[in-house]
């Protein structure tokens, strides 16, 4: 007991270095390996879950009652506009029956392994993170609904980013305008590759598009499945600006008003490490010759 | 409540007031608002009780529960883990050695000092993010960030004084 005083008077009068020195200690592992504070921010998240996804109820409520009103007020408008839309996209529908018909029937003659099937799990948008060099979102779904690290996330107009931390009931979205997020891309129609990274700014620009690439201002991104993450073709957005070299990419995905989406199970392992599913047997070489 | 607080017995429900207020503040700080580009400018609320916490009750806000507020804040945004537990540990160490320019000071006096802590805070982490990231960002965000992270420290301070009289002995 009187051995205590003193080690508390020194506990005291040490505390604030020691703690400086630990977040600093922190600061610096967690940028070397990741591994073990992956694992506790995924136990927080499990924790925080309820909570947050009490609290952002209210929240994403009056969202959705303000976003009610303004539907209201352009409600005529809106209604002839939609017809419009409604009759191209008939044709358009028409024309997909067609292709998609046309599709199985060609891969049928090719023999072509079909693409593995994918299965969703839906969620909702818990917590935002707030700062200026952290760009991600936790979801109310973890490893308990079938969430695994690297899977995307899609709201139903394009991609929303990837799974980097795993709870049981939680997890985080990379969104990809994060400094941190790269993501294989590919420009729809010329199938030139690039990488997407974020900067942190609303519209992530493109790395290492090949130099005699064409690309202008309203190209549609998709993703093109290099690496194994995602698969292939997933809407990502559309070039927005072309300016000094530097290709500027408008995601389809409003990211900054996220309330629920899908996260996506290709059943890719990809090369973030996970178990990896075998994949389906090649057709043996000139099967396709074969074909009649 | 007061009465009940005051007593010995209760003395430790009083002491979890100052961290539990710096929590409400971090959680309200990542709700999703569906605001555009809110989540870029998000202010820096659990600062706020930092820095009130430190004028008022430092006893109640010693090193070790600073570092765990920043800790748990981290955890909510998904910042690098110790950033925020840095940053306030810095923050308390600076506001306790001015706070007798503080304490029961007129408002503004209060919300002035506020306002030079915050700037430097964002600054702070804006260097720091900028290091641990390898690249600089825009500094119009961390600009407005800081004005609004001043901007509702007035409601912030207004809370925890009523929170501080109610519940807390003088």
């Amino acid at each position: 007991m009187r051995l205590a005083v003193p080690v508390k008077a020194i506990g005291q009068r040490f505390a604030l270095p020691i703690l400086v020195l630990a977040s600093v200690a922190m600061i610096i592992l967690g940028k070397a390996d990741t591994l073990l504070f992956e694992r506790l921010r995924g136990s927080f998240g499990d924790i925080a879950a309820p909570v947050l996804g009490v609290l952002s109820e209210p929240v994403a409520a009056v969202d959705r009652a303000i976003a009610r009103f303004h539907d209201m007020v352009a409600l005529y408008d809106e209604n002839g506009r939609l017809r419009e839309e409604n009759t191209r996209l008939l044709q358009w529908q028409q024309a997909a029956q067609q292709l998609a018909t046309e599709n199985t029937r060609l891969r049928e003659l090719l023999k072509l392994a079909p693409d593995p099937s994918a299965s969703f799990v839906s969620a909702r948008v818990i917590a935002n993170s707030g700062g200026t060099y952290f760009r991600s979102v936790l979801i109310d779904a973890g490893g308990g609904d079938g969430v695994v690290r690297g899977q995307a996330a899609i709201t139903g107009e394009g991609l929303v980013g990837r799974i980097t931390e795993v709870g049981e009931r939680a997890s985080r979205i990379l969104l990809l305008t994060d400094i941190n997020s790269h993501i294989p891309i590919a420009l729809d129609g010329t199938r030139e590759r690039a990488v997407l990274a974020g900067d942190n700014s609303n519209q992530p620009r493109l790395l290492y598009l090949p130099a005699r690439a064409t690309v202008k201002v309203g190209d549609r991104v998709v993703t093109s499945g290099n690496g194994g993450i995602f698969p292939p073709g997933l809407p990502v957005g559309v070039i927005a600006a072309i300016q000094d070299g530097i290709v500027r990419v408008e995601p389809y995905a409003e990211l900054s008003r996220l309330d629920y989406l899908r996260v996506v199970n290709y059943g890719l392992g990809g090369v973030l490490p996970q178990p990896v599913p075998p994949r389906p047997a090649k057709p043996p070489r000139g099967a396709a010759r074969e074909a009649p | 409540m007061r009465a009940a607080l005051t007593q010995r017995g209760e003395w430790s429900a009083a002491q979890a007031i100052p961290p539990a207020t710096i929590l409400v503040l971090s959680i309200l700080s990542v709700l999703p608002l569906r605001v555009p580009d809110y989540a870029a400018v998000t202010p820096l609320l659990p600062l706020a009780g930092v820095y009130y916490w430190t004028i008022y009750r430092p006893e109640w806000l010693p090193p070790l529960v600073t570092f765990l507020c920043g800790l748990v804040l981290d955890l909510l945004t998904g910042a690098p883990l110790g950033v925020s537990s840095l940053l306030f540990l810095l923050a308390r160490t600076a506001v306790f050695s001015q706070r007798r320019f503080f304490i029961n000071r007129l408002f503004p006096f209060m919300w002035g000092g506020f306002t030079l802590l915050a700037a430097a805070a964002i600054a702070f982490l804006w260097l720091l993010g900028g290091f641990i990231e390898g690249a600089m960002l825009d500094t119009r965000a961390v600009t407005l960030q800081w004005v609004l992270t001043v901007a509702c420290f007035p409601a912030v301070s207004y809370l925890l004084m009523r929170i501080q009289r109610r519940l807390l002995p003088s």
